[in-house]
């Protein structure tokens, strides 16, 4: 078969050549960002310190460690960890090509702005699959060698895919920012306000307003509830940073339901009284599910903002 | 005329301003082809246009054959594609390059030739000779980080010459290089030139320009004010050539000579020197000389006051600023 060619006579080189070429060099834009290795040294760190200190104390203390058969299956990466991946792979991606010019010479290459976009973004992917993957595999040896054998090794990879999913909607946000500003301080500044903003908000609201399903339709940590589970309560957050170990729990306990309950404070006899009263109970079923589709639309929305804005940049510099 | 561009009534405005107006530029095959201006006329932006960088309000752009930015057929998509395989055949190094920092030399030039479609192969064997062309030898693993601005300049040409591209598109490409790095360039883009490429070069180097340019088109607030062969630009606002030679045994038999000489229309003694007024532009040094020698004279020395592209540079673009010519 012959190869296609150009209205200038060159063969046609194949899309995805070109597109791996994208690919290479955003993972190597990455890879070698100082505060990218920086941040997964001290994931590898916290990930570290949580099986190192039971076995300090352990011989400090001269108590056994409890085995903890579910300690790799029910690990996740905490929100801020999440955002913090998401804010380190994506602030420069699309924002700093523009400030530092790097974008011209890229443009000028036969590689259109949608193939640089995707390329960008698998590149992306590609770096937290990876850098997630070797942590949780990293925390299952761990896991095993403090806590003794590991029970549902099966489920980690969902999750691993639970935690990607949690942080791409960060990275969307940041890189609809980005290819919107054209600047890494305004999106990094967005991203940021966007994160602390909802982080203390959401409590507070939970906390004078009662546990709103609204608060589960944004980004970020959602309301928190309590299930009941044969191994105890478990706290559970509906957000889309939980969906990680919202899938574990729905796989583990499928039938179990979420309770959210409302925080009154009375004053009684010139004290403060604070009681808790159910608000409402959830599925864990359903507060998978929709975290899950919460964020994929998140995910989706905020990529096609972070495409268009990006298609249509004007070059002027 | 085969033409590797041509533009007709070419225009990009930003908001009020207009920086190309009507602009007709045609770029002959096989030709190094000087784009001058003074600052702001346009150069960068038309230069941005012909890469797809920017996309024109009106005017048609043709870039070796192919139409930019003008097609409405196939919608949105298309004309991505389009333009992004337009770009196979063209090199371009923007004004002041700047690359990924984190990118080793080579590194840098293996990725944009993997863009290109190029094959591991092609690659392995391209990206050295081009390291070497540019003088970048030995530094081409450092990371572009650590290069120094002319540094940057060199990997600049080389990126654009990865694809072997029909055409090359050097905006400033002296910018911020020392006078041994400029003369570098210099070779570097005849080089380019020999191997049967067309290079369109800005420049605000008048001199570098007549140097290794053969055509030359100068523009002004984003509209042509000529476009011609160098040789043609250069004597365009001159008078006749005036020639001065200094001749040893000087005798009336020398200058009857010489004043017989068809192309030659004045000849004024003033002691040992003659002062031959020229019918053309044209440098008649070799036909001047020959005839003094053949009736007997000795020539001590010679030069030919002609208008260089400099004079007609500012002659031009004065004029067109409605300030008197100099």
């Amino acid at each position: 078969m012959t190869a296609t060619r150009t209205s200038t006579g060159r063969p046609h080189p194949s899309w995805f050549t070109r597109f791996w070429a994208v690919v290479r060099y955003e993972m190597l834009w990455n890879i070698r960002k100082k505060k990218f290795l920086g941040l997964v040294i001290v994931a590898f760190i916290f990930a570290t310190l949580s099986w190192v200190l039971p076995v300090v104390l352990s011989a400090t203390t001269d108590q056994a460690i409890n085995a903890n058969p579910e300690y790799a299956v029910t690990f996740t990466i905490p929100g801020i960890g999440i955002f913090l991946f998401a804010l380190i792979t994506a602030m420069n991606s699309i924002s700093s090509e523009f400030e530092s010019g790097t974008i011209v010479p890229l443009l000028t290459k036969p590689v259109s702005r949608s193939m640089i976009f995707l390329g960008k973004l698998l590149a992306t992917f590609m770096i937290i699959l990876v850098t997630y993957t070797i942590l949780f595999v990293y925390v299952v040896i761990g896991g095993a060698v403090v806590y003794g054998p590991q029970n549902n090794l099966h489920l980690v990879p969902l999750g691993l895919f639970g935690n990607i999913l949690s942080t791409f909607v960060w990275i969307a946000i940041i890189l609809a920012a980005g290819a919107l500003s054209k600047s890494t301080i305004v999106s990094t500044l967005v991203a940021l306000g966007v994160f602390i903003g909802l982080f203390l908000a959401v409590p507070i609201i939970a906390v004078f307003a009662g546990p709103s399903p609204v608060l589960n339709y944004l980004p970020g940590s959602g309301a928190s509830g309590t299930m009941m589970t044969t191994q105890g309560p478990i706290t559970v957050g509906a957000g889309t940073d939980g969906i990680g170990a919202n899938l574990i729990n729905y796989a583990l306990y499928s039938s179990a339901n979420v309770d959210f309950n409302t925080t009154n404070i009375e004053l009684q006899d010139g004290q403060p009284l604070i009681t808790q009263a159910l608000a409402y109970s959830e599925p864990i079923s359903v507060i998978t599910s929709r975290s899950v589709a919460t964020a994929v639309v998140y995910t989706i929305v905020f990529l096609f903002i972070a495409w268009i804005a990006f298609k249509w940049a004007q070059i002027l510099e | 005329m085969d033409l590797a561009i041509e533009t007709n009534g070419l225009t990009k405005k930003y908001g009020s301003l207009t920086a190309v107006n009507k602009l007709d530029l045609k770029v002959q095959r096989n030709t190094i082809h000087g784009f001058l201006g003074p600052n702001g006329a346009g150069k960068t932006t038309t230069m941005k246009i012909l890469v797809g960088l920017l996309k024109p309000n009106e005017g048609t752009v043709k870039v070796l054959g192919q139409e930019l930015h003008g097609s409405k057929n196939g919608g949105v998509l298309k004309w991505f594609y389009e333009q992004a395989d337009s770009r196979l055949s063209i090199g371009y190094m923007p004004e002041l390059p700047k690359f990924p920092k984190h990118l080793k030399g080579a590194e840098l030039l293996d990725i944009y030739g993997q863009m290109y479609g190029m094959t591991q192969q092609q690659r392995k064997e391209q990206i050295p000779k081009l390291v070497e062309l540019v003088g970048l030898k030995g530094r081409e693993n450092d990371l572009i980080g650590k290069y120094s601005k002319g540094m940057q300049q060199r990997i600049g040409i080389a990126q654009t010459l990865l694809n072997n591209p029909e055409l090359v598109i050097l905006d400033e490409p002296s910018l911020g290089l020392d006078p041994v790095g400029m003369v570098e360039v210099r070779e570097v883009v005849k080089e380019i030139a020999k191997e049967g490429r067309t290079v369109l070069v800005s420049s605000h180097l008048l001199f570098e320009v007549e140097q290794i340019c053969t055509h030359v088109t100068i523009i002004n607030r984003g509209t042509a004010l000529v476009s011609d062969t160098l040789q043609n630009v250069s004597g365009l606002l001159s008078g006749p050539a005036m020639l001065h030679v200094e001749v040893a045994k000087i005798s009336n038999t020398i200058v009857n000579a010489v004043k017989k000489l068809p192309c030659v229309t004045s000849v004024v003694q003033t002691g040992d020197t003659l002062r031959i007024q020229m019918e053309t532009h044209e440098d008649m040094r070799a036909q001047v000389s020959q005839e003094i020698t053949r009736s007997g004279g000795i020539i001590v020395a010679m030069s030919q006051k002609t208008s260089n592209l400099e004079d007609v540079f500012i002659q031009l673009v004065s004029k067109d600023q409605g300030g008197k010519p100099q």
